[in-house]
């Protein structure tokens, strides 16, 4: 474990360096949710209902500024890292190191977590909390929260290291990555609720992995007279989601170890 | 140095650096190939998002749906010269960083130009098409006359419109001549794309001012694409677009070209 902790440090570290990238972020996630705060408030208007598809306005946008501040603490280009990893080389330095490559890579990701959790995802979380006057219930709720959080963010890191293999086979990382950005953001729910889907189209998201990593964790926390079954019947699901992703990228780094050609490093 | 060689010279200059910038991306088929499907799947996304949003409500503030396709259409083809002739800008603060940035400045050409035109990004065409789809769709539908006037009007305010991300994007990517990590600044001018696309109107006084003037978003799509869309109350505005798009971009060419001539490279 100990071994462990010490990559958690040293990230955090290197990400208290960059510091004027952290306001930057912030700026830019300030235009960003002005930009939805508008266009939903637009949108209601036209609307002409308190409620649509079974979410009110101050719903919506609470869904969307915490989809928002979860994506900027889950997101770690771990497809860029493995791509420019084998481009470069460097990934044999990082096969021989004496744990395996997958937990390495989590770990080494662990201190940005950290930091982006305080510096970005509770202060976001305080703020709607204080704004919104009491919308999210503070109960069994929380603690369910914390964990189906827990859950995306494996599920969400073993897309990404499906996603980083297949580069062992392709050596293209742009287009793979932004196929899987595209994808995963429209079906997660993080850009618009999954309550506003299609019919059809909200079936073919229930059947994927990526609603899983932020509409779960959402629909738990803001889940109002939500009967118990409902919710262990999404935690359930993710759970297995959990599970089968965690195997599979487990499974394909394995076989895909024998592709690895390296062009010197 | 510019002023002595014609606009000529660097056509015929761009055309042979392009050529071999192709052919060199040709040799990596796959990663060419997948980078395509890639594009392609960001504009899908993008369609099906604006209709899960749009495809309910008849009107948003007096915009109806097939108006925001239009507005929608033109913002894509507004930024499609950024993707394909200004891509360069992206590795820009990595040849800084390593120093191979030097290697431009000493070749007896525009140091600007030689540098933005050693990369073509060809995925932009996708876009270009899916824009220009979008328009001829979207315009088709709301009715508006065809006549040879608007069409002059909708290229020439397309091709200024375009200036003003090219300009935004090279003054971000400039920026990596001062600080080290200009990524974020990069990342933070290109998710302006992706708000171009609603009609400015939405906003609040504040914010309309906003992003008119500080963050000058507006001017990728909503006061140019007024010109056809409500052709008998165009603001101001609209009228000064093109100017606003050459000055920005003008603008730019100077703060980037300032900063390169500060670069003094990494001594490797």
């Amino acid at each position: 474990m100990k071994k462990y902790l010490t990559l958690t440090r040293a990230g955090i570290i290197e990400a208290l360096q960059f510091r004027l990238s952290f306001v930057v972020i912030v700026v830019g996630n300030l235009l960003y949710l002005t930009v939805i705060y508008f266009l939903w408030k637009a949108i209601y208007a036209s609307a002409g209902a308190d409620r649509v598809n079974g979410m009110t306005f101050t719903d919506t946008l609470i869904y969307l500024v915490l989809a928002t501040a979860l994506f900027n603490f889950m997101e770690m280009y771990t497809v860029w890292e493995i791509g420019r990893s084998i481009q470069s080389g460097k990934i044999v330095l990082d096969i021989i190191k004496p744990m395996p490559y997958r937990r390495y890579l989590f770990w080494s990701f662990t201190g940005s977590f950290v930091t982006q959790f305080f510096l970005t995802f509770l202060p976001t979380f305080i703020v709607v909390c204080i704004l919104t006057h009491g919308t999210i219930r503070f109960g069994v709720n929380i603690p369910l929260f914390i964990l189906s959080v827990t859950m995306g963010i494996i599920i969400n890191y073993s897309i990404d290291f499906i996603v980083g293999t297949i580069c062992l086979y392709t050596e293209s990382i742009w287009g793979i990555n932004i196929m899987k950005q595209v994808i995963v953001l429209l079906f997660s729910g993080a850009v618009i609720p999954v309550a506003f889907f299609p019919e059809t189209f909200k079936k073919v998201t229930f059947c994927l992995p990526f609603r899983a990593i932020y509409d779960a964790p959402l629909s738990i926390l803001l889940s109002q007279g939500t009967s118990y079954p409902d919710l262990l019947h999404m935690f359930f699901v993710q759970l297995i989601w959990c599970v089968v992703m965690t195997a599979v990228s487990v499974l394909f780094w394995n076989v895909s170890l024998r592709q690895i050609t390296v062009n010197g490093g | 140095m510019d002023n002595k060689r014609g606009l000529f010279f660097y056509l015929k200059l761009y055309g042979k650096i392009v050529v071999q910038d192709i052919k060199s991306k040709m040799s990596y088929r796959a990663d060419f190939i997948i980078s395509t499907i890639g594009m392609v799947a960001t504009n899908i996304s993008g369609f099906i998002g604006f209709y899960i949003l749009f495809r309910n409500f008849p009107s948003i503030n007096g915009w109806t749906y097939d108006e925001m396709l239009f507005l929608y259409g033109f913002s894509l083809v507004s930024i499609t010269p950024v993707q394909c002739l200004f891509d360069n800008n992206w590795s820009l603060r990595i040849n800084v960083y390593t120093g191979d940035f030097i290697k431009y400045c000493f070749r007896p050409v525009n140091l600007f130009f030689y540098y933005q035109s050693e990369i073509f990004d060809i995925k932009g065409l996708g876009q270009l098409a899916f824009g220009i789809g979008t328009i001829i769709y979207a315009w088709s539908r709301i009715g508006l006359p065809v006549t040879f006037l608007a069409i002059l009007k909708l290229i020439i305010f397309l091709s200024t419109a375009s200036l003003v991300m090219i300009a935004l994007q090279n003054a971000a990517a400039a920026t990596c001549f001062w600080i080290q990590n200009s990524f974020y600044v990069l990342d933070l001018v290109n998710r302006f794309r992706d708000y171009a696309k609603y009609p400015i109107t939405i906003f609040s006084p504040v914010f309309r001012f906003i992003f008119t003037f500080l963050f000058p978003i507006a001017f990728i799509a909503y006061y140019p694409s007024l010109v056809i869309l409500r052709p008998n109350e165009i603001p101001l505005l609209t009228w000064l677009s093109p100017f606003i798009g050459a000055a920005f971009f003008y603008v730019s060419y100077r703060i980037w070209m300032y900063g390169a001539m500060r670069y003094n490279g990494t001594g490797s």
